[in-house]
């Protein structure tokens, strides 16, 4: 109390200085008045007297100035005066304060801006109750498509019963269903969970309940919980949504609460059910057979358990499953599983690309610090005069130090303030990059950490550039003084610091522009990618009209469940024969067609196959193919060409001989070298008789063309077309070929289908070159935010190479002097500029390579279609950076050139 | 002449508000000269040391100060001894005899162990 009662009366006495200091005077002169008065009644004269008293009790001012540093707060008021001065400083050079402070703007900008989707995405804690204790569960075998494959029930049975150290393991199957309102219908990408499931991944409800325990099974009435994001957007978070009834597939789902807002994985989701919603999920083959995989496994870390612990279990059960179950982990495939952290899963997509953006975010940032350092030594160097001036009124070297911070401190943070707006823009284009990657896109903030990150950034900066301008020691400023000193430049240590910054900044600028290079590259790649259609004014729509998860429910009789699909589907396929050829008479279009799936994307499932009379190699993976449906029309709509054979025609209908289409790579795979017509191939495996499908033998027809489903940087996968009236309608597309200008058909096309059918919902519109673009997207802003990281980089560095040999230049203006006079003409002194700059250039650009070198190998996993070590790319850069050094160089040589030797001398 | 000593800050004040307790209200030179003459001239005490502690003490709400006449009628600043002062010096008079007897107990001459 007593300290912050003192600190009070002091803050206050900052102010009241001035009558304060009034005050003292008196009070001391009262004081030396009655030591003189008393000095006189001893017997002294009247001067000696006076003398004597000054004498003992010390100066007048010195004791003023005490007082006055215990009225006020000294240091506040002193660092008032360095930041006065520090801002009139900056005033007097507008041009070094401007570069200065856009250059460290620029740095911090980026940082902060990248730094905050780092953190979102990856750093910052779940939400999820101890969510570092949650696991994610990934079963993978060989093969295109196999990398996670999910579990089946038994397995997760097995995982349960011997695996101790998980204190709970929960289902989570990926599912879709539609919503219907009353102002249409909604695909909603759900998620059926077992009872268990929200207690297991440590999340609450913001409102109503969860599922437990007892929603499990058949036989229980179906609820579903909303995601908090899907509650904002659909219901406009109204709260009294909870417990009222909604119609899902045709069946009545009661909404029992919404979920705090929680990122999931492998995707996001708008809502969690029971599994009873879907009858299929609580069906006898759904619970019992091994082999039939749909199902996503969190796990809980149980308390004092490792994750080191539960790996060694789940491998060891594992082990014991693949033993006792030979039939369903074919030992060709190499079925594996993996225990990961699930925000390790989360971020797991993102996770080298943040760091490549984070990584040359840094770049930015040491460079724009680089020539920060550069520009104020040379200030530096300017002001030596002004310093010793100032050392020889009394400053000390520790006070000219705290000048220099404050001065510092005022551009690092005027650059964070102004890094900061940057930052609020650049967090919104990066949330949209980070949205492709990541499901915690919408964690992205830039909150008090991020600008915590931010401070220290700058006060670090402020610190650095503080202690690299050498002050001169403390009795070496005495010596200056004496001698009269107007400068103390020229030290080659200095000079040697500032080529030093020089040299990193092109080495740095190199590896950037490298990245940039190799990253643009991948992007034309991949836009130059054949597709394998001809994707000019082709529009598609998903259409899903079968709704899987309607009907007779309970697990016992699943042949009710198929009769029940079928009936649909037989509604469904007319609807989607009127929406089509209603869609054809259209004006404006020149073909449409149907099929299970949009062209360029990816088939929704796929099976085993085998060809007649061709056993199945033994040792190798089990081969797969993509399962897609076609009309007629499909491929003529789509622009997929038919290599051989024939399309499929109206008489390829359900009750006539059973025929496929295959495309290239399945002919590749299975008939190499052979002519694959007539042949005969059928799906096959132990999923097999769970599905709708037959393993009847099926004659091929037709080979097209491969397309790029799985994205164009991915290879094009073994796919088996049926005809659309000869398989159950598991998807639905709308392909439309238009004379001109696909995009204007929308319109009208989405009005045939809502004639047609009133509650379907559309999922998707696009057109062909939409679809495609999606594919190039993520990386063309990849390429665009290091391109320009890259360009900043060198516009910075030759700012930098520029600036420096300029200072150069002018500290050697004497030497030019009298070498020209000695004769030397203009052309040598610009070669000897010019000589200097491009050895510093020379060296940057060898250990930038090189550094491009490595940085190269880093991110392979980001390139397509171009290598790590790219020559024409690394050439290419190097090229363009000695040009723009060069440049730099030019100038400053130019202006040594002109240097007049006359007057030159006399300014010496 | 033997060195004088320098008067540190806290002493400096335990003197000061000692001095008032036994002087009753003083301006800063009667406080100096009492605390010289008590001190038989072995300190020195100049304004750049006993201002900044009046005014600290002040500042503190140990003394407060008011512009009076002297007894020889010129004005002066004087100091005077608040209640807070007063407890103040109680306690440090306390901690500063304790800490006496400690210091005491271990320069004490050595003892012989039997």
């Amino acid at each position: 109390m007593r300290y912050l009662r003192a600190l009070l009366v002091r803050m206050a006495g900052i102010f009241t200085g001035h009558r304060a200091d009034e005050d003292l005077r008196e009070e001391l002169q009262a004081h030396l008045d009655m030591a003189t008065a008393e000095n006189v009644r001893r017997g002294m004269p009247p001067e000696e007297a006076r003398r004597q008293a000054l004498l003992t009790a010390g100066g007048l001012t010195q004791a003023a100035e005490a007082v006055h540093d215990q009225r006020g707060l000294p240091w506040i008021e002193h660092i008032a005066a360095d930041v006065r001065y520090a801002l009139r400083t900056l005033r007097h050079s507008p041009a070094f304060t401007a570069i200065v402070v856009v250059t460290l703007a620029l740095g911090i900008g980026a940082n902060t801006a990248i730094f905050s989707v780092v953190r979102g995405v990856l750093l910052k804690p779940l939400p999820n109750r101890e969510g570092d204790r949650l696991l994610y569960l990934r079963q993978s075998s060989d093969g295109p498509g196999q990398a996670n494959i999910s579990f089946s029930v038994p397995e997760v049975h097995d995982l349960r019963a011997g695996v101790p150290s998980l204190g709970g393991i929960a289902e989570y199957s990926p599912w879709n269903l539609t919503l219907q309102g009353d102002d249409g219908a909604d695909r909603l990408d759900v998620g059926l969970v077992t009872g268990n499931y929200f207690e297991v991944m440590g999340l609450a409800p913001v409102l109503g309940r969860l599922t437990r325990p007892s929603d499990d099974g058949a036989g229980v009435p179906p609820v579903m919980i909303l995601t908090h994001a899907f509650w904002m957007k659909r219901f406009g978070g109204d709260s009294s949504i909870v417990g009222k009834q909604v119609k899902l597939d045709g069946q009545s789902v009661t909404v029992i609460g919404v979920l705090q807002p929680a990122p999931f994985f492998p995707d996001r989701i708008d809502a969690l059910l029971n599994m009873v919603v879907s009858p299929h999920h609580v069906s006898a083959m759904m619970v019992q057979n091994r082999s039939h995989r749909m199902t996503e496994v969190v796990a809980r870390l149980a308390s004092g358990a490792s994750v080191a612990q539960a790996r060694a279990e789940v491998a060891a059960v594992y082990d014991r499953m693949r033993r006792d179950y030979k039939d369903a982990y074919n030992p060709g495939s190499h079925y594996r599983i993996a225990v990961i952290p699930f925000k390790e899963a989360l971020g797991e997509r993102a996770r080298l690309t943040l760091w490549l953006l984070m990584g040359a975010a840094a770049f930015v940032m040491i460079i724009s610090a680089a020539n920060v350092a550069n520009l104020s030594l040379m200030r530096g160097v300017r002001r030596e005069h002004e310093l010793v001036v100032r050392a020889a009124l009394g400053a000390g070297v520790a006070r000219l130090r705290r000048l220099l911070l404050v001065e510092n401190l005022l551009l690092t943070l005027l650059g964070a303030v102004l890094g900061v707006v940057i930052a609020i823009f650049g967090v919104r284009l990066l949330i949209s990059l980070a949205a492709r990657y990541s499901p915690r896109a919408g964690e992205i903030r830039l909150d008090g950490t991020v600008l915590g990150f931010t401070l220290a950034l700058s006060v670090g900066l402020a610190l650095l550039l503080s202690f690299i301008a050498a002050l001169p020691q403390e009795d070496t400023f005495a010596s200056w003084i004496a001698a009269g000193v107007r400068r103390m430049s020229g030290s080659l240590r200095k000079q040697r610091l500032q080529r030093g910054l020089v040299v990193a900044q092109v080495a740095v600028s190199v590896v950037l522009l490298a990245g940039a290079g190799l990253l643009t590259r991948t992007m034309v790649r991949l836009s130059e990618v054949d597709s394998g259609l001809r994707a000019e004014e082709v529009l598609a729509l998903d259409v899903p009209l079968l709704q899987l998860s309607g009907g007779p429910s309970g697990g016992s009789d699943p042949m009710a469940w198929f009769r029940h699909l079928l009936e649909m589907d037989a509604v469904a396929k007319q609807q989607y024969e009127r929406m089509r050829s209603e869609i054809r008479a259209l004006p404006g279009v020149n073909e449409a067609g149907l099929g299970s799936s949009m062209p360029l994307a990816t088939a929704m499932l796929s099976f085993e196959v085998k060809a007649e009379a061709r056993p199945a190699p033994v040792g190798e993976a089990v081969p797969h193919a993509a399962i897609r449906t076609a009309s007629p029309e499909y491929f003529r709509a789509s622009g997929i060409p038919l290599l051989r054979g024939r399309a499929f025609t109206t008489t390829d209908q359900a009750g006539s001989g059973l025929v496929v289409i295959v495309n290239k790579t399945f002919v590749d795979q299975f008939f190499p070298g052979e002519d694959p017509i007539g042949k005969r191939i059928a799906w096959t495996g132990p999923l097999l008789k769970l599905s709708p499908i037959s393993g009847d033998w099926r004659t091929i027809v037709g080979v097209t063309g491969d397309t790029r489903d799985g994205g164009l940087d991915a290879a094009p996968r073994a796919t088996v077309f049926m005809p659309f009236t000869q398989m159950i309608s598991i998807g639905g597309a709308l392909v439309i070929r238009a004379d001109s200008n696909a995009p204007g058909l929308v319109a009208a096309v989405t009005r045939v289908v809502h004639r047609v059918a009133p509650l379907a919902p559309i999922v998707s519109v696009l057109t062909l070159a939409q679809i495609k673009d999606q594919s190039v997207a993520p990386r063309r802003l990849n390429a665009a935010l290091v391109s320009s990281f890259g360009i900043l980089a060198v516009i910075i560095a030759a700012v930098g190479i520029a600036g420096v040999l300029a200072f150069s230049v002018s500290a050697r203006t004497n030497e030019i002097g009298i070498r020209m006079s000695l004769g030397a003409d203009r052309g040598r002194v610009q070669r000897m500029i010019l000589k200097e700059g491009g050895t510093l250039l020379a060296i940057g650009l060898v250990l930038g390579v090189a550094g491009a070198w490595v940085a190269g190998g880093i991110i392979r996993g980001l390139l397509f279609g171009v290598a790590p070590h790219d020559p024409v790319t690394f050439i290419g850069v190097a090229a363009l950076m000695a040009a723009i050094g060069v440049v730099a160089c030019w100038i400053p040589a130019l202006r040594a050139a002109r240097i007049d030797p006359a007057i030159s001398m006399r300014a010496v | 002449m033997a060195d004088k000593l320098d008067v540190k800050q806290g002493t400096l004040a335990l003197m000061i508000l000692r001095t008032l307790e036994v002087l009753g209200p003083l301006h800063g030179y009667g406080i100096a000269r009492r605390i010289e003459e008590t001190a038989k001239n072995r300190l020195t005490l100049n304004y750049g040391t006993l201002y900044p502690a009046l005014l600290k003490l002040e500042q503190e709400g140990f003394i407060s100060a008011e512009w009076r006449q002297s007894e020889n009628n010129r004005r002066a600043k004087f100091y005077a001894l608040t209640a807070a002062g007063r407890r103040q010096l109680a306690r440090e008079t306390r901690e500063w005899h304790q800490i006496a007897d400690l210091i005491g107990a271990f320069l004490a001459p050595k003892r012989e162990t039997p």
